[in-house]
């Protein structure tokens, strides 16, 4: 027999989606993290963006094409990659603001930042919306990159 | 009685109108100001009028355009973006007449219609790149 629990959107379901979403990053389960979104769900990480002679590509887009080669790349750089949720507020329409901050030791080259076995942990604000199908159809994150480059010893702007 | 949300939104209004007197009005006198781009950690109304001064006397033209407001019970979220021209020296950067453009996201707490914390995000890398700065190690004091 086949058990179906229906739970409906309230805040505090919404919350419990990021907070299974944030367990699953710290297990560096990307597939789980992925499985938690919608097909389409969008992605953006604001601070992301590598300047070209001709184009800037930016951290926008599908959390499938463009969060998810990004988790798993900042794991294989970062192989202790790990967060720290602080503050989780939330709201029945899905929204969910998140405080946390993300670390790791860097192992392997991260965009433009060699690796030298550095530390880094940087404050980072996520903004989640969750559909009514407890699936997270929108991810979008704010940090400080240059703390982030700093801590990691590397101090050329781009 | 104002919402949280109406309370954020009257202070976003004031700070887009570049009145930082009117936008102060809206914040309690022992408010919480963490600015993490400038790793300030700090406590009282002087401290977030001098970063919203700071912010309007080095870009005059400064505009400010909100995106998204989300209410979170006491919490409010306001994601918008700040553009300007440079014309005095910021966060450590010369002024070199550069634009700025940047996207941030401002975490408000409010309480019986004042703010009472407040968490700024934005990337400073983005920042420095805009106003053309090249070394982290060459910047001069920040804030």
């Amino acid at each position: 027999m086949t058990e179906t629990i229906n739970r409906s959107r309230s805040a505090e379901s919404a919350a419990a989606v990021v907070i299974e979403f944030f367990d699953r990053y710290r297990a560096h389960d990307v597939d789980g993290m992925t499985d938690l979104c919608s097909m389409n769900a969008g992605f953006s990480y604001v601070p992301v963006e590598i300047w070209g002679k001709q184009r800037v590509l930016r951290g926008d887009g599908k959390v499938r094409t463009i969060g998810k080669p990004l988790w798993t790349g900042l794991i294989a750089s970062f192989p202790n990659l790990s967060n720290t949720v602080h503050s989780i507020t939330s709201n029945d329409d899905g929204d969910v603001v998140v405080q946390a901050d993300i670390e790791g030791t860097q192992q392997l080259a991260w965009g433009l930042v060699t690796p030298a076995g550095r530390h880094y942990r940087e404050p980072h604000l996520f903004v989640f919306h969750v559909g009514p199908d407890l699936l997270i159809d929108d991810i979008t994150a704010y940090w400080n990159d240059a703390g982030i480059s700093q801590q990691l010893g590397h101090n050329e702007v781009d | 009685m104002t919402t949280p949300t109406q309370t954020v939104e009257t202070f976003l209004d004031a700070f887009a109108r570049r009145d930082v007197d009117a936008a102060m009005a809206l914040v309690d006198s022992q408010v919480a100001v963490t600015v993490h781009p400038f790793g300030l950690y700090d406590k009282g109304a002087d401290v977030l009028r001098t970063v919203l001064a700071d912010l309007v006397r080095a870009f005059p033209d400064l505009m400010i355009t909100v995106s998204r407001v989300i209410a979170t019970g006491d919490v409010v979220t306001a994601l918008f973006k700040v553009e300007g021209t440079q014309s005095a020296d910021y966060a450590g950067a010369i002024n070199q007449e550069k634009h700025l453009d940047i996207d941030q996201a401002w975490r408000f707490v409010v309480a019986d219609g004042l703010i009472t914390n407040v968490a700024a995000y934005w990337c400073q890398a983005q920042l420095y790149r805009r106003l053309a700065v090249k070394r982290y190690d060459e910047i001069g004091q920040l804030t």
